[in-house]
């Protein structure tokens, strides 16, 4: 047995990723007397016990999860450490039965570093139940490492596990092969590498492939004046490749596991696979996956968002507590104890700070973004975003995006603000300013699509309209700025999560979570909007903004009451669209020109703090861009849409 | 708690830039791997007995 210091036990290390099972083993190999503390200098902690196993004795460690040898966490780093620093006899991979495709690849990383392994294919029981038959013979025979089925939490295979610890045979190692073009890669970085290393050097080229400054750190210290040979050796592939070599390398493992998986799992006779999986594929099938979305987008927001939210709530909120109860108690108490007619204007007049202001927002915007942020949490729950950024991927190549970009466009729907900043996550400039002139242009926020759902609600003609004039010019100006900026598409790739039944506790924490933080912010910011309307309209600002801007009003067919919303949304866009609601309510706009005022209001000037994280993200030069470009466009296609439904008669 | 995109396992604690756009501080976890952003829990379920900031799993 090998050991760091004679007389001491040969150490086992367990590693996995979250929720497999590895405590459970930790617990059953150990016992009761185990010690848990702190790795040293960081706050996560590793546990730590010993086993006898025939005559040898162990010390057992339980690593914190980990996803991949690339550490991206802190844990994942600590977990790292330990495989790196500490001397082990073996090491323990514990996976989960039922997505193994998703977790042998790691498996495969610590192969190739060369580390002792043990795989151990855990929860065996529920893939059994699924119908799952795993071959782990034939698993065993093709990585050439011990492989146990285990259902540790029955305490199945654990004599298994015991018997391969003892008798691992330290000598066998199977190799896998990637494509010619990454082997040649690996070997001229890892020919450069002279030192001695913890990991086998084709690990340790791969890493620096992948730019893990950790490892550049301890390749630095160990080759010392050679050092410039592999840093110049690394530069000189990574130029060459032009590409995300970490992805590259990713979908090299992917596809080697495919070919391992090959025969090793198969779905049990006359058992079809379980519902998730099946439902799973046909969401991101474009035959069966674009049925869904609309399905899931009418259940979803048309009917929960626009029919319950912004109709039942709103009309009790709004129409009866506020208009019937709490608005002429307020404005019938403001009579009487405020002489000054100004005082009374600011408070409870026209743009009164509560009349307006509190209304809008407690009354209009809160219930429909509460019922926005309820359906879009129990979307997100089931793990769809993934499956609708792998349906999306296609088109979303076509306007120089890939399926990455629909993080920031599913997040747009709830604040474009903070989907702006997450563009940084794509991968190339190209991208993140495609992905940033769509934020601003054609993905509205939560507040105000849930209003304009409100407003489309009894009429779905207008619905239909705007819907279709968003998502073209979403597509147009998408596949234009494709042309403008030229680059090509990054590639795309993800695992994807098991969909899952939405769990409630989840759902209600996190939509009460996004409705305090969105109430934190919008309800000082309407407060102010409605103070500054309010000085408008005594100083008259306001009613010559109104009469400036009468003629566009008058070219896009609207009312000239409309400038009003308009004016208000450049405050905010659900403040705009608020405005929209009331004029609605008051029977000024018609179908034709709720679908205009609706499609200009949503292609509308970002709002301020949209256009602030704009100038933060991307300079101020390409954000007053995008800001007058958007604006424009706005304009256009609001009066191209008027001219249209006058030309056809459409909605008249 | 995991991330409402890519499923992994958030870790507890998380060294984040805000982009400080949010009155009174950000409230999101931005997820390591994928960059989507999850709302964090608010403090009253973190601080409970057993809440997440006391949650240890494997």
């Amino acid at each position: 047995m090998s050991s760091a210091v004679p007389g001491t036990p040969a150490r086992i290390v367990l590693v996995g990723n979250p929720n497999v099972g590895k405590s459970v083993l930790f617990n059953a190999l150990t016992g009761a007397y185990t010690t848990v503390s702190n790795y040293p200098g960081t706050s996560v902690e590793v546990s730590r016990g010993h086993c006898t196993i025939g005559p040898t004795r162990f010390e057992v460690l339980d690593t914190p999860g980990m996803y991949s040898l690339l550490p991206i966490t802190e844990e994942e780093r600590v977990a790292r450490k330990i495989l790196l620093t500490e001397d082990q006899h073996l090491v323990v991979h514990v996976v989960d039965a039922r997505n193994l495709d998703r977790m042998l690849p790691m498996t495969l990383q610590l192969v190739e570093a060369g580390l002792p392994v043990i795989l151990v294919v855990n929860i065996m029981d529920e893939a059994e139940r699924h119908g799952m038959q795993i071959d782990t013979g034939l698993l065993q025979e093709k990585l050439g490492i011990p492989v146990i089925a285990a259902a540790t939490a029955r305490k199945r295979g654990l004599d298994e596990i015991r018997s391969a610890i003892t008798g691992y045979d330290r000598g066998r190692r199977a190799l896998f092969g990637y494509a010619a073009d990454l082997e040649s890669d690996i070997e001229q970085v890892g020919g450069t590498l002279v030192g001695n290393y913890p990991l086998a050097p084709r690990a340790v080229a791969l890493l620096l492939l992948q730019k893990d400054e950790e490892v550049e750190q301890m390749v630095r210290e160990r080759e010392g004046e050679r050092y410039a040979a592999v840093a110049e050796a690394v530069k000189t592939v990574i130029f060459e490749r032009r590409a995300d070599l970490h992805l590259r390398i990713s979908m090299e493992r992917k596809r080697v596991c495919r070919g391992l998986l090959d025969g090793v799992i198969r779905q049990e006779e006359g058992r079809r696979p379980p519902f998730a999986e099946r439902l799973s594929g046909w969401m991101v099938n474009p035959w069966t996956g674009v049925p869904i979305l609309l399905l899931a987008l009418y259940l979803g927001l048309y009917k929960f968002v626009g029919g319950f939210g912004a109709g039942t709530v709103v009309d009790f909120l709004e129409g009866t507590l506020f208009e019937r109860y709490i608005n002429p108690w307020f404005i019938d108490q403001a009579g009487h104890l405020i002489p000054w007619y100004w005082l009374r204007e600011l408070i409870v007049g026209e743009y009164g700070v509560f009349t307006l202001g509190v209304r809008y927002a407690v009354a209009l915007v809160l219930p429909i973004v509460g019922t926005f942020f309820l359906a879009f949490s129990l979307i997100e729950d089931t793990g769809y975003f993934p499956r609708l950024a792998l349906l999306v991927d296609r088109i979303f190549k076509k306007i120089g995006l890939s399926g990455r970009a629909v993080i920031p466009m599913v997040l747009g729907f709830g604040c474009d603000t903070m989907a702006t900043m997450v563009t940084r996550t794509l991968e190339t400039v190209r991208e993140r300013v495609i992905a940033t002139v769509l934020l601003a242009l054609a993905i509205p926020c939560s507040a105000q699509l849930g209003v304009i759902l409100g407003l489309f609600s009894g009429v779905p003609g207008s619905l239909a309209v705007w819907s279709v004039c968003i998502a073209l010019v979403f597509l147009l100006i998408g596949f234009l700025a494709a042309r403008v900026l030229p680059g090509e598409s990054p590639m795309f790739y993800m695992e994807l999560p098991p969909l899952r039944l939405p769990q409630l506790r989840n759902v209600l924490i996190k939509t009460f979570s996004r409705m305090q933080a969105y109430f934190l912010e919008i309800f000082p910011l309407f407060i102010i909007a409605s103070v500054l309307l309010w000085a408008g309209k005594m100083t008259g600002v306001l009613d010559r903004l109104v009469s400036l801007l009468s003629p566009v009003m008058d070219t896009l067919g609207l009312p000239r009451e409309a400038a009003a919303a308009f004016i208000f949304g450049f405050f905010r866009r659900d403040f705009g669209a608020a405005g929209l609601y009331d004029l609605q309510t008051n029977g000024l706009l018609d179908a034709a020109q709720l679908a205009v005022a609706g499609v200009t209001l949503t292609l509308f000037v970002p709002c301020i703090a949209q256009f602030l994280m704009m100038k933060k993200e991307r300079g101020w030069k390409t954000s007053i861009g995008i800001f007058v470009f958007v604006s424009l466009l706005a304009f256009a296609t609001g009066w191209a849409l008027n001219q249209f439904l006058l030309m056809t008669g459409l909605l008249r | 708690m995991n991330c409402g995109f890519c499923g992994r396992k958030l870790p507890g604690k998380i060294e984040q830039k805000p982009c400080g756009a949010c009155p009174g501080g950000c409230r999101k976890i931005h997820c390591p791997w994928c960059g989507y952003a999850n709302p964090a829990p608010p403090k009253l379920w973190r601080k409970r007995p057993g809440g997440d900031d006391k949650k240890q799993e494997d």
